[in-house]
């Protein structure tokens, strides 16, 4: 069996508060497995423990009780490190680094070998998007560029697991869907991504496990689909019915013993909605000006 | 842990810090204050001191080169620590296969680096200043004042500049010391003063030491007496620059700046302590 990317076990984590030294309980006996090269959801309200669990994982808090691994290595040595990478919430880097320096700083920071450093860097520049602005000062760059030109930082040393902290916050539809798809390509590339996001409707779609936590507890974890099927209805999703063969439809179904829960038109979800129209219109504005300038 | 890995990663988190703090206009507010106050001392070649001048603009120098250090150092260190952490960048560091001390000592190294320069800077234009008037006297007063081809020994001014350098050291490591454990800045910097006093002021506890009976009174004083450091040790300047006879040895001279090395490397150890358990 393979070793998991992240395995938790009984996890608890007390913050002492004040001089008295009263406890605040922020993850409690948390037990989680994330395996190789699976896209996993953390999911949860504020303050239910998907920072701290995550800042544990990173060995950055040690757990007051119970163990964490990383691909078999406790996390809380830095050699367990060596094959993760991480895209902190809202990231800030030195404003007076380009793009192209900052990634190529963390490369050094990671010891990735010098001959290779500049083959990594634009590989990984290359991959988020980044190839024109990369040699712009990071202080100039909008929100879903940070994320982006973070994304690369956090992928220059070629991890195994990477770990995404909201990594959609702040940025525009468009940002949000980029950003899924580099998830997506590094799944195909074999990695193993952890992600928390408050954005559930990208996460449905982006996920194949997730695990809810409320109160620093796992309320359920399992495969997104299993989580949210009516397990008990099915739908049919059926196109040119008039009303007599809806009719009839409704009768057989009575016949064999169904019963009809309920009868809607089935719809986009409003990110994929936006994405339709701004894609459509790009395409419009794009054959405008190629027409306006065969003109 | 790899020797060499972790030298290069200190390397570079001490460069990046280096040109975080250069980039402060705090730091060239007050280099430039300094350089100033430094420049202005010439101003008082009017009370006509004789060579007793150049000895006035050396005190002056020194003097300054201390109290702008100080502060310097303080709030530099203190502002560098808490840009990481409030703009969580060490967030994004210390996911990185770097060890804490590592983080540490690059920053103390980078804070370290910054002094240099505003110890260089300083003790450069006091040279300069300082032979400019050499220069001025010896031809109002003729060359019978020369003993040993000038009235000041420059290599001295240096020496004074790299042991207040070491002192800085101190200041920035304990520092760290505080900020490891503080959430504030205004709490580090007001601590961090109040032990840069008691540092300096630190030779009484000595004084009061030695006049001492034994008791726990006395190895409480000698136990405070070793905590802190005696910064009074780096103020040398009367013994160089002008007065051959109670010139310092080099040993002397090596004693004081391993002294200045055992505090740095012993404040930042402390630091770690503190900071390996603290939330980033």
């Amino acid at each position: 069996m393979a070793t998991p990317a992240i395995c938790i076990r009984n996890l608890t984590k007390d913050f002492a508060i004040g001089m008295r030294g009263l406890k605040l309980r922020a993850v409690e006996d948390l037990c989680l497995e994330v395996g190789d090269n699976e896209i996993f959801g953390l999911l949860g309200p504020n303050g239910s423990g998907k920072s701290t669990t995550i800042k544990i994982i990173l060995g950055l808090l040690e757990a007051s009780t119970g163990n964490c691994e990383i691909y078999g290595k406790p996390s809380k040595l830095v050699d367990a490190r060596r094959r993760v990478g991480f895209l902190p919430e809202s990231p800030y880097f030195y404003r007076y680094l380009t793009g192209r320096e900052l990634v190529r700083y963390y490369a050094r920071i990671c010891m990735v070998a010098r001959a290779e450093i500049d083959a990594a860097v634009d590989s990984v520049i290359k991959l988020v998007g980044m190839t024109e602005a990369a040699d712009r000062r990071v202080g100039t760059y909008s929100k879903g560029m940070l994320q982006r030109i973070g994304l690369a930082q956090s992928l220059v040393h070629d991890p195994q697991l990477v770990i995404l902290d909201e990594p959609t916050a702040g940025v525009d539809p468009l940002g949000s869907a980029a950003i899924a798809e580099i998830v997506r390509e590094l799944k195909r590339r074999g990695k193993t991504i952890l992600l928390s996001s408050h954005l559930l409707a990208q996460v449905e779609g982006l996920c194949d496990r997730v695990a809810i936590l409320h109160r620093g507890k796992l309320v359920r974890e399992g495969r997104v689909d299993d989580l949210v099927e009516e397990k008990d209805a099915e739908s049919l999703v059926v196109q040119g019915l008039n009303a007599e063969a809806r009719a009839a439809v409704e009768a057989e179904i009575k016949a064999q013993g169904g019963r009809l829960a309920r009868v809607e038109k089935p719809k986009l979800s409003l990110d994929a909605y936006f994405l339709k129209e701004v894609h459509r219109r790009e395409i419009e504005h794009v054959t405008q000006q190629e027409g306006e300038e065969e003109l | 842990m790899n020797i060499t890995d972790s030298f290069t990663r200190i390397r570079l988190i001490a460069g990046t810090t280096f040109l975080e703090a250069v980039r402060q206009k705090f730091f060239n507010s007050l280099l430039l204050i300094s350089i100033a106050l430094v420049a202005s001392s010439t101003f008082f070649q009017q009370f006509d001191f004789g060579t007793g001048e150049l000895k006035f603009i050396t005190d002056f120098g020194f003097g300054a080169l201390f109290f702008f250090g100080s502060i310097l150092s303080i709030t530099a260190t203190t502002q560098l620590f808490f840009n990481e952490m409030e703009n969580r960048t060490a967030l994004t560091m210390l996911a990185k296969p770097v060890y804490k001390l590592e983080f540490l000592t690059g920053k103390f190294l980078g804070a370290h680096l910054l002094m240099l320069c505003f110890t260089l800077v300083i003790t450069v234009v006091l040279s300069g200043i300082l032979y400019w008037r050499e220069m001025v006297l010896l031809e109002r007063l003729g060359n019978e004042l020369l003993s040993n081809g000038s009235l000041i020994r420059y290599g001295d001014v240096f020496l004074f500049g790299f042991l207040q350098w070491m002192k800085f050291g101190i200041i920035a490591a304990f520092v760290l010391f505080v900020a490891s454990f503080s959430n504030t800045n205004l709490y580090t910097i007001v601590v961090s003063f109040f032990m840069l006093i008691i540092c300096q002021l630190q030779y009484i506890a000595r004084d009061t030491y030695s006049g001492m009976e034994a008791g726990w009174e006395r190895i409480l004083v000698l136990g405070l007496g070793l905590i802190f450091p005696n910064f009074q040790l780096f103020n040398i300047g009367d013994q160089l620059v002008f007065d051959v006879e109670k010139a310092p040895a080099v040993s002397t001279v090596f004693q004081i700046t391993g002294y200045g090395a055992f505090y740095s490397i012993a404040f930042v150890l402390l630091a770690q302590v503190n900071f390996r358990r603290r939330e980033i």
